[in-house]
């Protein structure tokens, strides 16, 4: 286990990944105190990624719990399949004993995350869909690193302590208790400098002047005033994507305010008008 | 150690725990940190939870360290007069170059953070020479501007240079923006159309939910537990009133009226009215307030359960307010005093807030906004004044 910084398992970034120097201090911290590492910011900003940077540098297993509106932690720890049990102890025709019940204990995320073999980073993506709950009963996971099996009455003990990794989009806020066990991280949008090392590392071959103008229009379009969701980097990459496939499409069109595939960019109605408006009267450009 | 910083951070109003101080220590001890750099991102990772603190964070951070300005309360008010003035004079930059004593070309090659930072740094000099203070002095005039005078050109947000000084970054102040006080912007709207969608009415718990029934009853090992949900009721009605009249309304009726706009749809019926100062006899449909009066008796019509929120500064000569005949539109007579005529509208809706542009420490210095806040529950219009004002909206009764 890490337990000092001098550890050689230091993360410094990753292939796929363009890593600010701060982001990774706070990466370092965590992991050395053992503490989850939350990460809000806008959607689009690579809160996700990361975790998957984290493993892939690492090289540990990443396990990636998606939560969900509806979702109970106890989904996450483990599943007592009991319609299985049901169809063995009526037919009988399976290598599993039905008078054991661990037999039909499946684990979950987290559940796979303490059993495993090695230690495991694990990804808890969009934690605020949840509600309330959810965060409450994960509070005392986190504390205690075991949970319970209450069918079978079994204490699982994290086998190895997890890289924890929670993001949220902050539909929500989070309780404070919650807050309180976790270091904080607020990714900011990347700046236009950023977004270039960006854009280099999803697409390598990529035209110097076709970066160039799609940096530029998407920075004008994203300072719109009055937009609900702005076009994030997600978008930017899909949307050069489907610039550089149109082979009709040239770069110095976006300079003059001709700016195509704005439903990429935009995906709610209200959005898009406001920008096809504000493009068309040339506001922008 | 630190603990000095600690409670400046605390005292700055953010909230902080012993427990993520004493974790902080763990870091310490562990030999994490080993840099002022380390130490800035290792304390703000572990003591601030929310991004709308970080701003407070960095300028109490330049501050313990490097003895920058700590946060001004009047920042705000300052910031916002020094840039209106700034538009205006901008179009004059030769009156401008006189007024602050520097030369126009030298204005030219300025930005406009720095221009408006050398600006509030005269302004400093200006008040504190009229206080007789001495603690301006010497400091203000070595550089043009200042301590606060650097140059943000080269280093923004994400930078990948190796060199960036801990205070440096901090007194960038990049997470301005989230911090959630300060009146509403556009660029919040996205953030504060989220908790106008709060605004969804509950009916009584009438509606069987059939799976957790099961699932409890199951859980009983038989015993029947029948669960129900709160039905859904129709969708809300709303009247949105906007003080629309002087310049001090004029950037937040677009703010607003844009929030609601993007909000419409969750709104069974949004109907919006406009007045000038405080509501007389009538309220107008229209912007220009003449094409369509409506009485405010007629108000009365309306179901009684719709929200009415009110939008304006509230702030006005108390005649205004008080008497009879107190518009100041000479063409406006009135029988009643508007006082009345807004105790009327909060007793025909029971839920109704006022919002307010103006900064809450400001309200106790204006005994008009006193006033009206005794008849409407009165919300900032920041985006915590707002989610305030929502949970108002909603309360049962």
């Amino acid at each position: 286990m890490t337990t000092t910084a001098s550890d050689c398992n230091l993360f410094t970034g990753a292939k796929r990944y363009v890593l600010d120097e701060e982001l990774a201090r706070i990466v370092n911290i965590s992991m050395a105190l053992e503490m989850p590492l939350l990460l809000k910011g806008e959607p689009g900003t690579g809160k996700t990624m990361l975790a998957h940077a984290i493993a892939e540098v690492l090289q540990m297993p990443l396990i990636i719990l998606n939560v969900k509106s509806s979702m109970k932690l106890v989904e996450a720890l483990y599943q007592y399949d009991t319609l299985t049990r049901l169809n063995d102890s009526r037919f009988g025709d399976s290598k599993r004993d039905v008078s054991n019940i661990e037999d039909y204990i499946k684990m979950g995320k987290i559940g796979q995350a303490f059993t495993a073999d090695a230690r495991t980073v694990l990804l808890i993506d969009e934690i605020d869909k949840a509600d309330s709950d959810f965060q409450d009963d994960m509070l005392d996971v986190l504390d205690q690193m075991e949970f319970d099996i209450i069918e079978i009455d079994k204490t699982i003990r994290a086998r190895h302590r997890p890289v924890f990794i929670i993001t949220s989009n902050a539909k929500k806020d989070l309780s404070d208790p919650f807050l309180g066990r976790c270091n904080f991280h607020h990714i900011a949008f990347p700046d236009p400098k950023m977004m270039r090392q960006i854009l280099k590392v999803h697409f390598p071959e990529l035209d110097n002047e076709l970066t160039e103008n799609a940096i530029a229009a998407f920075y004008k379009l994203r300072e719109l005033e009055a937009v609900e969701k702005r076009p994030a980097t997600r978008e930017l990459i899909n949307w050069i994507r489907a610039l550089s496939a149109d082979p009709d499409f040239k770069p110095s069109r976006l300079a003059k305010g001709d700016v195509p595939f704005m439903g990429i960019l935009f995906k709610k109605s209200q959005d898009f008008t406001r920008a096809a408006n504000a493009v068309s009267r040339k506001r922008l450009f | 150690m630190f603990v000095d910083f600690f409670y400046q951070i605390k005292e700055a109003g953010i909230p902080v725990s012993p427990t993520s101080f004493l974790t902080l220590h763990r870091a310490l001890r562990q030999g994490l940190v080993s840099s002022l750099e380390d130490f800035y991102t290792a304390s703000r990772s572990i003591l601030v939870k929310s991004e709308r603190y970080f701003d407070l964070f960095d300028q109490v951070f330049a501050h313990h360290f490097e003895g920058a300005e700590m946060p001004d309360q009047e920042g705000f008010a300052l910031d916002e007069m020094a840039r209106n003035l700034l538009d205006t004079w901008l179009q004059d930059p030769k009156l401008l170059a006189e007024a602050m004593g520097i030369d126009e070309s030298e204005l030219k090659n300025m930005t406009p953070e720095e221009l408006i930072e050398y600006f509030k740094e005269r302004l400093k000099d200006q008040t504190e020479r009229h206080d007789g203070g001495s603690k301006w002095i010497g400091t203000g005039g070595t550089s043009p501007v200042g301590h606060s005078g650097r140059h943000p050109g080269g280093m923004r947000v994400g930078g990948m240079s190796r060199n960036r000084s801990a205070i440096k970054v901090a007194m960038e102040r990049r997470y301005k923006d989230y911090s959630l006080d300060g009146p509403l912007t556009q660029a919040m709207v996205g953030e504060a159309i989220k908790r106008l969608r709060h605004l969804v009415p509950s009916g009584p718990k009438d509606r069987v939910n059939v799976e957790s029934t099961i699932y409890q009853t199951m859980k009983n090992a038989g015993e029947i537990e029948i669960v129900f949900d709160r039905s859904l009721k129709d969708r809300l009605k709303v009247i949105l009133a906007i003080d629309n009249g002087g310049w001090s309304m004029d950037p937040y009726v677009e703010v607003v009226q844009t929030l609601f706009d993007y909000a419409k749809a969750q709104f069974k019926d949004i109907k919006t009215f406009f007045f000038h100062n405080t509501i007389y006899d009538t309220l107008w449909k229209d912007a220009s307030r003449y094409k369509e009066p409506k009485r405010v008796e007629e108000f009365a019509a309306f179901e009684p359960d719709t929200r009415l929120i009110l939008l304006g500064d509230a702030s006005m000569a108390p005649y205004e307010l008080m008497a009879r005949d107190g518009s100041i539109h000479i063409e406006e007579r009135t029988s009643k005093p508007s006082i009345e005529r807004l105790k009327f509208l909060s007793e025909t809706f029971k839920h109704c807030v006022w919002l307010n542009p103006a900064p809450v420490s400001m309200w106790n210095y204006t005994p008009t906004i006193s006033a009206i806040g005794r008849i409407f529950p009165m919300f900032e219009l920041s985006i915590d004044g707002l989610e305030k004002a929502v949970a108002q909206l909603m309360v049962k009764n």
